[in-house]
């Protein structure tokens, strides 16, 4: 696997991409690893609200859609297709989470207990841009409430409001109906703007 | 048929719409309510999409590393598990037919030492003739031969008893 992708594979679809990979091609796979590991990263992060627990979890959720690459069949978008490992690996992973944790899931407390140091994680980065405090303050409260949606609650309301995606894309993404995608996002908002109302009238 | 849920989703969305949006608004008891809940689970996704875009991802070169590691390992180890099974199919056939040609081996020594102590070791020649020897009822009707044998001693006895005379080809060296 080379450490960059060509300036040529830049113009490549996903899809093309994705039949390079499943023709022996590593490289290809870099690309594709470039493209989404932001938002990929990022979507888990606002799930997971820890860096390092993110970083793992990306790099398990790329590593997962490797090994099943040559199943891919191109019927959805390799970004939808992504998505559902990466909704498979972070929600299983939040409800053993909450199972080991046993309703005090995101006790600070315990989830650095629970970190091992020879785990996989990503060297200490700088923190992340939330430098100015009334920032901070109000992620905090989004976090905060965003910690209180169960993690199918969590994974739609995020999918809709950060990605935009479409409903049948998330349905996809979730392995369920468009109907119970829709569903959720109603409980979902509810939740939030009861939590948050306070917050987003006087921003 | 879709659910209330459902509907009021796809109405905040702005999916809804002709005859299946009117229907919506007009079933709304509190217009004024559902149109202030609109207003604020659409400020809600702007205050999200505010405070969560700005996620980064820090170090990406060493992610992109870590994964490409972690492939080539898996690769590698996959190529390995891929060569040990070969490698153990083959033993394993080198293993049947050494057997195979053990068991013949062995097969082949008790055979012939079962087969040796089988056959007789060496039958007196007189013996032989007078058993070989045709008895002439007309001659001697009453004949009786009996042996004994001691095959311990390599003794044999043979007892003659109403013989009248001797087979004319009874010859014995």
């Amino acid at each position: 696997m080379r450490a960059e992708a060509t300036p040529a594979q830049a113009d490549v679809s996903d899809l093309d991409l994705v039949r390079q990979c499943q023709t022996g091609h590593p490289e290809a796979f870099d690309e594709l690893v470039t493209r989404y590991r932001t938002r990929i990263f990022a979507m888990i992060y606002n799930m997971v609200h820890n860096e390092a627990d993110a970083w793992d979890l990306a790099q398990e959720s790329f590593v997962k859609a490797w090994r099943s690459i040559k199943r891919f069949r191109g019927r959805s978008s390799f970004y939808t297709w992504i998505y559902r490992i990466v909704m498979n690996v972070t929600i299983d992973w939040l409800r053993k989470k909450q199972i080991k944790g046993a309703g005090v899931e995101f006790d600070e407390s315990i989830q650095l207990k629970e970190i091992d140091p020879a785990s996989k994680t990503a060297p200490k980065a700088d923190p992340l841009p939330h430098t100015r405090m009334e920032r901070s303050e109000i992620r905090a409260r989004i976090d905060e409430a965003i910690k209180q949606l169960s993690p199918d609650h969590r994974a739609v309301v995020l999918m809709k409001e950060i990605e935009e995606m479409q409903y049948h894309e998330i349905a996809e993404a979730l392995g369920c109906s468009i109907g119970t995608v829709m569903s959720r996002l109603f409980y979902a908002r509810k939740k939030l703007q009861s939590l948050l109302r306070d917050v987003y009238e006087n921003v | 048929m879709k659910t209330f849920e459902e509907r009021w989703t796809a109405w905040l969305d702005d999916q809804l719409g002709g005859k299946e949006l009117v229907e919506f608004e007009a079933s709304l008891s509190d217009k004024a309510r559902a149109h202030a809940e609109k207003q604020g689970a659409h400020k809600l996704g702007a205050l999200l999409k505010d405070h969560f875009g700005a996620d980064v991802l820090n170090n990406e070169e060493f992610f992109s590393h870590q994964i490409r590691e972690r492939i080539r390992r898996e690769s590698e180890a996959q190529e390995r598990a891929a060569f040990g099974g070969a490698r153990s199919a083959w033993w394993s056939i080198r293993r049947l037919a050494l057997s195979g040609v053990t068991a013949l081996a062995i097969f082949a020594i008790f055979a012939v030492v079962v087969m040796r102590e089988k056959n007789p070791r060496e039958q007196s020649e007189y013996l032989t003739q007078i058993l070989n020897a045709r008895v002439d009822p007309a001659v001697s009707p009453n004949a009786t031969i009996s042996m004994f044998e001691t095959k311990k001693d390599r003794v044999t006895v043979l007892w003659v008893e109403g013989l009248q005379s001797l087979p004319a080809d009874y010859a014995a060296k």
